[in-house]
């Protein structure tokens, strides 16, 4: 275990060089997260279903690296997008669109998957709508233990204009988020502790009965209340009758335990918010996601990444600060670094999913990716809600087409709501239109 | 079944609230304030025209502000409107505009408009009724107290969602929001409580497992303790010392522990642990650099003779370092407490090993153990900065540092107070096999819970639909305690629980007594009120200004008021952040675990000493005084500036310690809290200091950077070797970021003599890793303030800060209003924070008097 001792003098050689990187990991405190070793599956354990994901990542990217230079199914991939050139042909590059009812600035994330105008009733600081995922969830919901899940590098649903989920339900109400590996693994995985069947379907009428009375007891204090405080207690009551259907469901899944998954290699403690963890972090929630799409817990994720205007820059990097880049050349570069990191490990999720086989096709081509932000950096920092760094990747069994880099003119580009509209059907949600779509989008389906 | 319930709860309940409101449909919305066109016309127009519309009309208008009705609706209903036209108003009180050079208004027309300004923003809160308290949920922290509180349990609610802010605080109920999640963790938290506080049977078998760690290989020694346990102890290739396993490296082998068994049945144990610590002086430090750097400099010598005279000068300058570096003045050993459930560590602790050998120190902790394969371990915690001078040596044996000495370790429990434990009997009073009507009984202790958990009287009605769930459950064979579970959770889970009721549909009302009670006890405790807080609202004495002055100056002396000061500093000063983007370990070596806790701790104490002492609340500001224990006596070098060791900082405690000459600290402003958090982890940041200090300290929000500014000059040429702060007088020279960065980066530029983790600094460091050669820049701290004002550094900062110390009460009092009444603060709120720092103003400015004028007023007991 003497593997730290490095030589004075074998630092001060590396000094004159370039300045010393080998002396960084030898002087590292010690952390909680580790590398993952985590190993994929061969096969997923049922019949090919549609998935959807989207992950939101802060703060735009370095626009200039990220968009490619030309178009169509030809195209030149961008300095950015080489970071997963190994998947080209499953994935496609979308630029020029955007939200036309977006704020700009950094409340990119509570519109992403709505196309919402938040300030739409005067009067009100807020008002959102339901999300595209929640609209797949309603048609996938049912036949999966969990409806959706919704991560996060902050939990709960955060604030106004600085979203910590990028989930709403069908009033607009924040779907809060997880962010702690640990929690969502016991959540998805532990099973519940009752002694058997019977304790079990028990204790769920107890809980639908203690809803119940608590529900009774909500509304006659409604009747009571002004309007402001019956807005907030309307949440409670729906929320509370949600989890009525939640326990319903459970006790329809009680005959079926569980999906067994040893936590080994899950480095289930690492931490969002320490910079040493951080990479260990967004890995292990990935392969968190990935075990609940191959077990089918679940057939839609939202994961925003970093919550907007915060966000990891690594190396003591502030990802939120280099986005007020100013056009400044050495922050666009330590964007263009951050982005890539973050492809990096969009494409070790693809492989993943590659690698394991559904039905007589492979897991990547079953599932939807959406990947992008709310927010387009700019090329002199401008923070704004048009032409958006957008990916979109697997599902092609789904429908989806790729390799290809669909360009549009940013002042002449359907609305965002497009995309989401089509990325819906493809996992399995027709409906007739979403937020202010106009149409399907061209030429990814 | 389910369904009978629910009919006879719905027969029921509405007899109990069968007042007149229940006729009303749903209240009506809000109205819309009216618009004042003709004071428009008349008042604002004809000013604008006369000293604004020069530069702020038409597309090139300066600052990117506008003065048109596209930009400046008169329509203060509508959110950005408001905000733009708060802005016209505070550029008008501050007289930043129009500017200097320009034609000025007379004092009568401008406060014409600023009046006109109010009135609008004024009315446009009240009738949008964002001036009123809305239904507040109680966050983590007030649920994890009033757990604690009303059924002594210590319920760890960190799992639950992050709460949302609004005006910077976490306990605004419009912001609070509530969802399916929530609710399910409500659930299942409601059962492990009752789980926890209510038992049956007998008093299970207390153990106690003694451990004596020797050293030796690890995961060789096993220790039998019953039949079902045998766990590995470990005390791993140290040095045997007598009785103590003595640990001497950070790098391996710097664990003691057990591992692999389960305690008999999940509870609170007792860890006891037996410890000692050595801490070299500096001599010792000296002489063992002398030896490990003299080896080096022969064996060198010995391969390439040529080079003596190289390696002996080397060998001089590095033992410099081992002579004059502060951090060799160590303090105690320290160890780290871990505890093991499952395959996840968790750290419990962090303490001074303060024992020595021949007096050996036994510390003790509480934790809860499940039955899960667990194990505890003592870890080598002291951090010694790894630099280029020490680092390959750290290792090595015979480097002087503090060491850790454990003789043994016990693990005792569970622990009760009692059997039944006082959880249990508070709840199910009396004897239980004696109760012949069950039915009463459950009525009764139902009836006291209750009361307790609404914090309120409760019907009978609102009872007896509780006992209901009691009954059912005994007829479908549940034992008593299981059966009285169901009722107990259902209160757990009530939205009477769970939010801070004030129920009414009119626009305003008097708060009852119960209600004022809870107002104070979240407040001051975070959480419900106590026996003697409820015993005023039944009298109703608590509707009289003064006991409520009165409780709140009792509940401030109880050690409960704790929650204040770590609540509202750690939101108001952002100290919840510390950690979250640390200063880079590379740059800034000195930055450790236990620094990174104690400044944390600094910040709270100097809070805490201000306000328990009723020291003048300007103190924060400026202060001939700091708040540190040892860590950071030694890192703000106030050890190193005393010579007597009686004079030094000793101990992991925080005190108050009056600042030497020449150390430039005292006041939040100069707390390594507060400097890191504005850093940015490589390099310190004045922009985030600025808007710190302006935000915090003077409640000016800059705003974020205007959106779409396209035309920002993209390149700097030679940015790569400016200074910080040339880097933004570049930056400044922009006119669409010098409209706030001349307000902004000042403040931030008098900082610049704190480094990124807080340290002081005379230069700026363009060595290796950020270290200060001899040519590197010298600080310039000075700046200019946008009145002209010349302020150079920290102290000429805090004058300015004295010198506006009206705005930083006006500050203070608008903050912790917010907090205490759990909304944020408009306009129509100017007259009651006024209100406040005159108050204070005649009382000796102590936090105390702000406290007592926030629960006396008006504003407090009405809704």
């Amino acid at each position: 275990m003497k593997s730290s001792m490095i030589s004075r003098r074998a630092i001060l050689r590396g000094a004159g060089v370039a300045l010393g990187l080998p002396l960084l990991d030898a002087m590292q405190p010690h952390l909680n997260g580790a590398p993952s070793t985590f190993k994929h599956w061969d096969k997923s354990l049922v019949a090919p279903a549609p998935r959807l994901i989207c992950c939101y990542i802060p703060n735009g990217v370095n626009i200039i690296d990220w968009i490619p230079k030309d178009s169509g199914t030809n195209y030149t991939l961008s300095p950015t997008l080489e970071a997963i050139k190994e998947y080209r042909q499953d994935f496609s590059v979308i630029s020029g669109l955007g939200h036309p009812a977006s704020q700009g600035g950094h409340s990119g994330a509570d519109t992403w998957l709505t196309g919402a105008n938040l300030k739409a009733k005067p009067g009100f600081d807020y008002t959102n709508t339901m999300s595209i995922d929640q609209i797949v969830a309603a048609v996938h919901g049912p036949k999966t233990r969990f409806g959706s899940l919704q991560l996060s590098d902050m939990s709960g649903t955060g604030s106004a204009g600085h979203s910590h989920t990028l989930s709403f339900d069908i009033q607009g109400t924040p779907i809060p988020s997880e962010n702690s590996p640990r929690r969502l693994f016991e959540r998805l995985f532990v099973p519940e502790t009752a002694a058997d069947r019977k304790a079990l379907l028990q204790r769920y009428a107890e809980r639908r009965s203690v809803l119940d009375d608590v529900a009774t007891e909500s509304k006659a204090l409604n009747s009571r209340l002004g309007i402001q405080d019956q807005r907030k207690l309307d949440e409670y009551l729906s929320s509370v009758r949600a989890t009525e259907k939640q326990i319903e469901r459970m006790a329809a899944w009680v005959d079926i335990p569980k999906p067994k998954i040893q936590e080994n290699g899950l480095q289930l403690s690492s931490k969002p918010m320490d910079g040493h963890d951080r990479p260990m972090w967004l890995d292990v929630m990935m392969e968190l996601t990935y075990l609940a799409f191959v077990t089918d817990l679940t057939r839609v994720v939202t994961f925003e990444w970093s919550r907007e205007a915060g966000g990891y820059g690594g190396g003591g990097e502030n990802h939120h600060e280099l986005s007020h880049h100013g056009g400044d050349a050495g922050m666009l570069k330590k964007l263009a670094e951050i982005d890539k990191f973050h492809l990096s490990r969009l494409g070790k999720f693809m492989g993943m999913l590659k690698s394991t086989r559904e039905g007589t096709g492979n897991l990547l081509d079953q599932t939807a990716i959406v990947f992008g932000s709310g927010m387009n950096s700019g090329i002199g920092g401008e923070h704004s809600p048009r032409n958006l760094p957008l990916l979109v990747a697997g599902g092609r069994n789904l429908g989806l087409k790729h390799g290809q880099h669909l360009a549009h003119d940013p002042a002449k580009a359907p609305p965002l709501s497009n995309l989401m509209l089509t990325v819906a059907k493809a996992a399995g949600a027709t409906v007739p239109s979403f937020s202010d779509s106009t149409g399907m989008l061209k030429g990814i389906a | 079944m389910f369904r009978w319930v629910q009919q006879v709860l719905f027969r029921c309940l509405p007899l109990v609230w069968a007042l007149p409101s229940l006729q009303a449909a749903a209240p009506p919305e809000p109205a819309k304030p009216e618009v004042d066109t003709a004071g428009y016309t008349t008042v604002v127009a004809p000013f604008f025209k006369a000293y604004c519309a020069e530069c702020h009309d038409g597309p090139k208008s300066k600052g990117d502000f506008k003065i048109n009705a596209s930009h400046l609706p008169n329509n203060f209903s509508d959110v950005t409107a408001s905000g733009h036209w708060r802005e016209v108003a505070r550029v008008l009180t501050r007289n930043e505009m129009p500017p200097k050079k320009s034609k000025q208004p007379p004092a009568k027309e401008a406060t014409a408009v600023l009046d006109w300004i109010t009135t609008q923003a004024v009315k446009a809160e009240q009738a949008r009724r964002s001036n009123t308290v809305v239904l507040r949920r109680l966050n983590r922290e007030e649920y994890q107290n009033t757990i604690r509180d009303l059924i002594g349990v210590d319920f760890d609610a960190s799992g639950f969602p992050q709460d949302p802010l609004a005006g910077g605080f976490d306990n605004n109920g419009s912001a609070l929001t509530m969802s399916p999640l929530q609710v399910e963790l409500y659930l299942s938290a409601a059962r492990q409580i009752l789980d926890r506080a209510l038992v049956e049977g007998d008093r299970p078998e207390p153990v106690k497992w003694r451990f004596t760690p020797k050293v030796g290989p690890a995961d060789r020694t096993r220790q039998r303790l019953d039949a079902k346990n045998n766990p590995l102890v470990n005390g791993g290739n140290n040095r045997q010392e007598g009785n103590f396993v003595a640990v001497h490296r950070e790098s391996w082998d710097r664990t003691i522990g057990a591992r692999d068994f389960r305690v008999p049945v999940a509870g609170t144990y007792v860890i006891r642990v037996s410890a000692a610590g050595t801490t070299p002086d500096r001599a010792a430090v000296i002489r063992s650099a002398e030896k490990i750097l003299g080896k080096r400099r022969d064996e060198q010598t010995a391969k390439q003779p040529l080079r003596a005279e190289q390696n002996q000068a080397q060998f001089e300058r590095d033992l410099e370092h081992f002579k004059n570096n502060p951090m060799y003045d160590y303090g105690p050993a320290r160890i780290r407490l871990t505890q093991q459930l499952g395959p996840q560590p968790r750290t419990l602790k962090e303490f001074d090993a303060t024992g020595s050998i021949s007096k050996p120190e036994i510390h003790e902790f509480r934790a809860r153990f499940t039955t899960e394969s667990a194990g505890v371990h003592f870890e080598y915690a002291y951090s010694i900065p790894k630099v280029l001078e020490n680092f390959w040596m750290q290792g090595n044996d015979e480097f002087a540092r503090p060491e850790m000495l454990v003789e043994w370790f016990e693990i005792e429990g569970p622990l009760y107070d009692a059997w039944p434990p006082t959880s249990h009997t508070n709840i199910l009073f009396g004897s239980t096999t004696g109760a012949t009507d069950e039915h009463r009984y459950a009525t009764d202790v139902l009836t006291k819970f209750m009361r307790r958990a609404y914090r309120r009287p409760v019907s009978t009605e609102e009872v007896a639909a509780k006992v209901r769930h009691f009954d059912l459950a005994r007829q479908e064979g549940a034992t008593l305690v299981e059966a009285i579970k169901r009722p107990l959770a259902a209160v757990l889970i009530s939205p009477h629980f769970l939010y801070l009721a004030e129920p009414t549909r009119a626009n305003s009302r008097t708060l009852t007594p119960h209600e004022l009670a809870n107002r104070l006890s979240y407040f001051i405790w975070s959480s419900m009120p106590d026996a003697e807080l409820l015993a005023s609202a039944d009298s109703g004495a608590l509707a009289t200004p003064s006991e409520r002055s009165r409780q709140a100056v009792r509940m401030l002396a109880n050690p409960r008021s704790e929650a204040l000061v770590r609540n509202f500093t750690g939101q108001w000063l952002g100290l919840r952040d510390v950690g979250n983007n640390p200063p880079a370990s590379d740059l800034y070596p000195q930055y450790d675990r236990h620094l990174e806790t104690s400044i944390v701790s600094e910040s709270e104490s100097f809070f805490r000493e201000i306000m328990s002492n009723d020291i003048d609340a300007r103190s924060l500001i400026k202060s001939d005084f700091v708040t540190v224990n040892e860590r950071l006596a030694r890192f703000y070098g106030i050890n190193a500036a005393h010579e007597k060791e009686s004079a030094k900082v000793r101990g992991d405690h925080f005190r108050k310690v009056m600042v030497p000459a020449g150390i430039n600290r005292g006041g939040i402003v100069t707390q390594a809290s507060i400097l890191t958090t504005t850093s940015n982890g490589t390099r310190t940041s004045p922009v985030k200091r600025g808007t710190w200090v302006l935000k915090n300290l003077l409640n000016m929000d800059p705003g974020l950077p205007v959106a779409n500014v396209g035309d920002i000059a993209p390149k700097v040429p030679g940015i790569d070797k400016a200074t910080v702060r040339k880097r933004l007088e570049i930056h400044r020279s922009l006119e669409q970021c010098a409209r706030c960065h001349n307000k902004i980066d000042p403040l931030g530029f008098a900082l610049e003599n704190f480094n990124a983790a807080g340290e002081w600094r005379d230069r700026e460091g363009f060595g290796y890793k950020g270290r200060i050669e001899r040519n590197d820049p010298l600080i310039d701290a000075s700046a200019e303030m946008v009145d002209g004002t010349k302020i150079v550094g920290v102290a000429g900062l805090q004058n300015a800060l004295m010198g506006q110390n009206e705005l930083f009460l006006s500050c203070l009092a608008g903050k912790l209003i917010t907090y205490a009444m759990g909304r944020e603060m408009g306009l129509a709120d100017q007259p009651l924070i006024i209100a406040a720092v005159d108050h204070m103003k005649q009382n000796k400015y102590t936090l105390r008097s702000l406290v007592e004028f926030i629960t006396m007023s008006n504003e407090f007991a009405n809704r």
